[in-house]
């Protein structure tokens, strides 16, 4: 997996809820208010029924909105969507400059 | 227009269809050098075509087409639940694949659109391309608009804009108006820019030249980098020459060669260059270190200034407890308090209360309480606080010797 791609953690790390969120709302994004739930789950990489619990977790906290048109569900980012990703995207900056947490530094840490 | 089906499973041998062919799922053709379709392919779940296919449109549902030749589509491809492989290359109007759409060979259409993934062996040309998850193409990408939610890599570049929501690399190029990325950026080449906006890191090759750059971690160039603005949240690096409008850096900004600014730096953490600095003004919180460093407005310090030539200024600020090692030379040049400075030139030298001082030289000098200095030479007026220290007594002179820098 790419480096600064959502779909790793930072740092390599396993990824958590917040990098699901973000992988599914870049995708959502790139949609421009009609994507549908078939092509954000093979964008994201993720099976429909683990996204559809996603995506209701997303609109229900409204980072996400769900329209439909000819009876099938059409998402869009909405400006908390938005603010996620670049609130999420700006902590991984952080993530990045601090590095990892050497050896030295945890020893200082300890009395 | 009449229509030729295949039945499910079969193997056929087709040269020319004069209207739509429709292929039931399993059907393998065997193409008579070049199968030229009227209308409409349509294929109900997957088919593999052994040969080069050309047709007005091309439908598939439900499967996985695999096409082993050149492909051109006049008009459009659709792929609903699906995934296209083709081992030549490909020529359409609007491409819409779902699932996923693999070309080993040149590819050239107007639009562009992938759910899944997008990889091309070779070169990509296209008005538009837009992918949900990852784009790759290994040779050239030539396009008005790029957009993925996940990754891009790519070969040489020729763009407006380019968007992606994780990572993306390039070759280098161009990409004249802008540049999105949420995670990180990169061009190993030269790479010409209209703005760059990235979340977390951007890397840039040696030679890249662009308007505006916003970058919220770490920002490095490979070489010599031009710019109008360059914002970066955390650490910057230039491995060559800097040349630009203004630099404002949050954390620590190392140039290797010079840095020319036409306007203001304003470094949060600490600044260092190899060669000169000249611009309009700095603002530093830590340390500046540098060969020289000019500016024609003002430089303020917080922490530290270490130059072998010296700093220059119109007006000089160190702030409490700030070090100064290499020449100040200001018009105006202020010293707070508990600051330790060697030599200072000024039209106009303040000390602050027990300053430690080498050699100062002004045409109007003032010195804090307990300030410590070697020598004081002064063309017009001299103010001492209580307790102050110089170990060559003070002296008024006609004229100072010329100041450095």
């Amino acid at each position: 997996m790419v480096l600064g791609d959502p779909r790793s953690g930072p740092g390599g790390r396993r990824r958590e809820a917040t990098d699901l969120y973000a992988t599914v709302l870049e995708v959502i994004k790139r949609y421009h208010g009609a994507a549908r739930v078939t092509r954000i789950s093979y964008g994201a990489g993720m099976p429909v029924d683990r996204l559809r619990t996603l995506l209701e977790r997303l609109v229900a906290l409204g980072l996400a909105h769900v329209e439909e048109q000819d009876g099938r569900p059409l998402y869009d980012l909405t400006a908390r969507g938005q603010e996620f990703l670049d609130t999420y995207w700006k902590m991984r900056a952080y993530v990045e400059v601090l590095g990892p947490i050497g050896r030295d530094v945890r020893r200082g840490a300890q009395p | 227009m009449t229509e030729q089906r295949v039945p499910r499973g079969a193997k056929v041998r087709l040269g020319a269809v004069e209207g739509d062919l429709r292929l039931e799922t399993g059907v393998r053709v065997e193409v008579e050098e070049r199968l030229r379709v009227a209308g409409e392919i349509r294929c109900d779940g997957r088919a593999e075509f052994v040969g080069p296919v050309e047709c007005e449109r091309l439908r598939v549902d439900d499967g996985d087409v695999m096409i082993r030749g050149d492909l051109q589509v006049h008009r459009e491809i659709s792929a609903r639940d699906s995934a296209l492989e083709i081992t030549g290359g490909l020529q359409a109007g609007r491409v819409d694949v779902d699932r996923r759409l693999n070309v080993a060979g040149p590819a050239v259409a107007e639009e562009v659109e992938v759910g899944g993934a997008l990889r091309g062996g070779a070169s990509l040309t296209a008005d538009r391309v837009a992918v949900g998850g990852r784009l790759s193409v290994a040779g050239k990408l030539t396009a008005r608009s790029v957009e993925a939610g996940g990754a891009i890599d790519a070969g040489t570049v020729d763009l407006e804009s380019l968007e992606v929501g994780g990572a993306a690399e390039v070759g280098g190029g161009a990409i004249r108006t802008s540049i999105e990325a949420g995670g990180r950026f990169r061009a190993t080449g030269p790479l010409l820019f209209g703005t760059l906006e990235v979340g977390g890191v951007a890397e840039l090759g040696a030679g890249s030249t662009g308007d505006r750059v916003e970058v919220g971690g770490k920002f490095s160039a490979d070489g010599d980098l031009t710019f109008a603005t360059l914002e970066v949240g955390g650490i910057g690096s230039v491995r060559g020459d800097a040349t630009g409008g203004t630099v404002t850096i949050g954390g620590r900004f190392e140039v290797r060669g010079s840095l020319r600014l036409q306007g203001k730096a304003e470094i949060g953490g600490s600044i260092s260059v190899g060669e000169a600095v000249d611009g309009d003004s700095l603002e530093v919180g830590g340390h500046l270190e540098a060969r020289r460093a000019v500016f024609r407005g003002t430089a303020e310090i917080g922490g530290q200034v270490t130059t072998r030539e010296g700093l220059k200024a119109a007006r000089i600020q160190l702030g409490r407890r700030a070090r100064a090692a290499g020449p100040l030379v200001g018009g105006e040049v202020r010293v707070d308090d508990r600051g330790h400075v060697e030599d200072v030139y000024g039209d106009s030298v303040e000390l602050g209360d027990r300053v430690e001082a080498r050699r100062v030289q002004g045409r109007r000098v003032r010195l804090g309480d307990r300030v410590s200095v070697d020598e004081v030479l002064y063309t017009e007026s001299l103010e001492s606080g209580d307790d102050v220290s110089v170990r060559t007594p003070a002296r008024k002179v006609d004229r100072l010797e010329p100041f450095p820098l």
